[in-house]
């Protein structure tokens, strides 16, 4: 437990400061306010556009990808807690506690930038909105956790961690498709589960199955790849 | 009985490092572009050797948590763990360590209680060293401290904590190995002295002879008398006068040999108008260097021609 506790609280203190908040704040208001041009645009599709395309198209991914940068130092996952593997913690455990606060911070975020969006996509007392929230912030919280290990697994490549910016483009270009190729990447059942088109025919069951493999295997790969 | 073992380690500029240190104080001469930050990051486990092994006790501490436990060291780098400020920093590393004692305790003791409400985005790598040190000396039975250039940070950290931690602990059964680019360093720290020069570890019987000796350039208008006086001196081994007012005295450690100097001075009544220490010639140090590098050869031809003989 001291190795995980020392692993989240060092990716905690790395996450401290101004910057987050103000991105975090700078990006619901940018959702926010593309809610908003899209419910004047078309008022019934407003929400599953806005979700679909800027929230969890580009903004989820992206927060996820800075905040993972931001908990591992802008580093390897695996060097990244050297700092504390010096006094003897066990890097897997202080792996596995940076990854949990990276996958806390990705889900919240995710959580906020829904919640964003939709409040800007439905009209003040629109009766779906509840139901919408319910929903979607129940797939950002998945989609920012499965992204955070994702991202954290892809970080164990390179030097530096160059995988991480790497998976991110991956996903953008291969996890866009629908064929067997967009199956082992996130984004392509994030979009099956808003309802968009599914990755190789699978159902949206399935993409909550394949979204929990794919964690699964980055937390496994991570560990795996990483000396006690 | 502990023991720390270098076996064939190969790793950034490192050449074929084969070297053991048991308990007790190791000092290896060697700046940080001979490797020296590099040999203190092995023996900590910081880093994987590219090729060949690092052993404390039989163990690989980059592949063993437990056996880093026992393990305080200072790096040539230092970062502290992310805080609000000093005290939280260190008090995060004490929780990581497991350890009961409490962060403002651990820097008062250094005499760096000052540091504990400074924010550590504030501290310059000096003080951030320092501050490290005296987690590291903290430690109140390691098995091996693992420190790069421990007294460079004297100044801030009293010279007299650092060098009574390091022999108590030593002479507690723990491997002190410290790397120093200084000499009068490395004679201060006291103990074995190895050399690690553009890679390649000297181990201390050839090393020894040419970094035993310190010397000073001194300054006086009746340099015959107090050559006189300093000739029967303990603690100097050996005056020079090249004529005129100077003359050069050895010793083997600076501090005490200027100490001494002074003391018998003023025992005498004789004025001293500049005390200065001598940097040794590059000519000198081309030449130890030389020669150590041919001591090793010949030692490794040595030990090729009996394994030949005995074949």
């Amino acid at each position: 437990m001291t190795g995980i506790w020392s692993g989240f609280a060092i990716a905690r203190g790395r996450l401290r400061g101004p910057t987050a908040p103000l991105v975090l704040c700078l990006c619901c208001a940018g959702l926010f306010a593309i809610g908003v041009l899209e419910r004047q645009s078309d008022a019934i599709s407003a929400p599953d556009d806005a979700l679909g395309g800027a929230v969890f198209g580009i903004a989820l991914p992206l927060v996820a990808y800075l905040v993972s940068a931001r908990t591992c130092a802008e580093t390897r996952l695996d060097r990244s807690v050297d700092c504390v593997a010096r006094y003897g913690v066990n890097r897997r455990a202080a792996l596995c506690g940076v990854l949990l606060a990276s996958a806390l911070s990705s889900a919240l975020a995710g959580a906020l930038l829904t919640v964003s969006a939709l409040l800007g996509a439905h009209a003040a007392h629109s009766p779906t909105l509840l139901a919408d929230l319910r929903a979607s912030v129940g797939i950002a919280v998945a989609a920012g956790t499965v992204y955070a290990l994702y991202f954290g697994a892809a970080s164990q490549l390179g030097k530096r961690g160059g995988g991480r910016k790497w998976a991110l483009i991956v996903d953008f270009v291969l996890g866009a498709g629908s064929t067997a190729l967009a199956v082992p990447w996130p984004r392509s059942h994030v979009r099956n589960l808003l309802g968009g088109v599914p990755a190789f025919e699978l159902s949206q069951a399935s993409a909550w199955v394949a979204l929990a493999l794919i964690a699964v295997a980055c937390l496994t790969s991570s560990v795996v790849r990483t000396a006690e | 009985m502990s023991e720390l073992r270098f076996l064939g380690v190969q790793h950034a500029g490192l050449a074929n490092l084969n070297a053991s240190f048991a308990a007790g104080t190791h000092v290896v001469v060697g700046s940080e572009s001979d490797g020296s930050g590099r040999l203190i990051e092995l023996g900590a486990g910081r880093l994987e050797p590219e090729s060949g092994r690092v052993l404390l006790d039989g163990v690989a501490p980059w592949s063993h948590a437990q056996t880093r436990r026992r393990i305080a060291a200072v790096f040539a780098s230092e970062t502290l763990l992310p805080a609000r400020d000093v005290a939280g920093a260190v008090g995060l590393s004490l929780r990581a360590l497991g350890a009961a004692r409490s962060a403002r305790q651990v820097l008062d003791d250094a005499g760096l209680a000052h540091f504990a409400d400074k924010r550590v985005s504030t501290l310059t790598p000096r003080e951030t060293r320092a501050i490290a040190l005296s987690l590291a000396l903290s430690e109140p039975a390691p098995a091996l401290l693992a420190l790069h250039e421990p007294l460079s940070v004297v100044g801030i950290v009293s010279a007299d904590f650092v060098l009574g931690t390091l022999s108590e602990r030593s002479a507690k059964g723990a491997i002190v190995l410290c790397t120093a680019s200084r000499l009068e360093d490395a004679a201060r720290l006291g103990g074995s002295t190895s050399v690690l020069s553009h890679g390649a570890w000297h181990e201390p019987a050839f090393a020894r002879p040419p970094l035993g000796s310190v010397a000073l350039r001194v300054r006086t208008a009746e340099p015959r008398r107090l050559a006189a006086r300093l000739s029967e001196a303990p603690d100097i081994s050996g005056v020079e006068w090249p004529g005129g007012h100077e003359l050069i005295v050895h010793g083997s450690e600076l501090e005490s040999l200027a100490r001494s100097v002074v003391g018998n001075a003023r025992a005498e009544a004789i004025r001293i108008t500049a005390l200065k220490a001598e940097e040794p010639s590059l000519d000198a140090l081309a030449a130890a260097r030389a020669g150590l590098a041919q001591a090793t050869y010949e030692r490794a031809r040595g030990a090729g021609a009996s394994a030949a003989r005995q074949s």
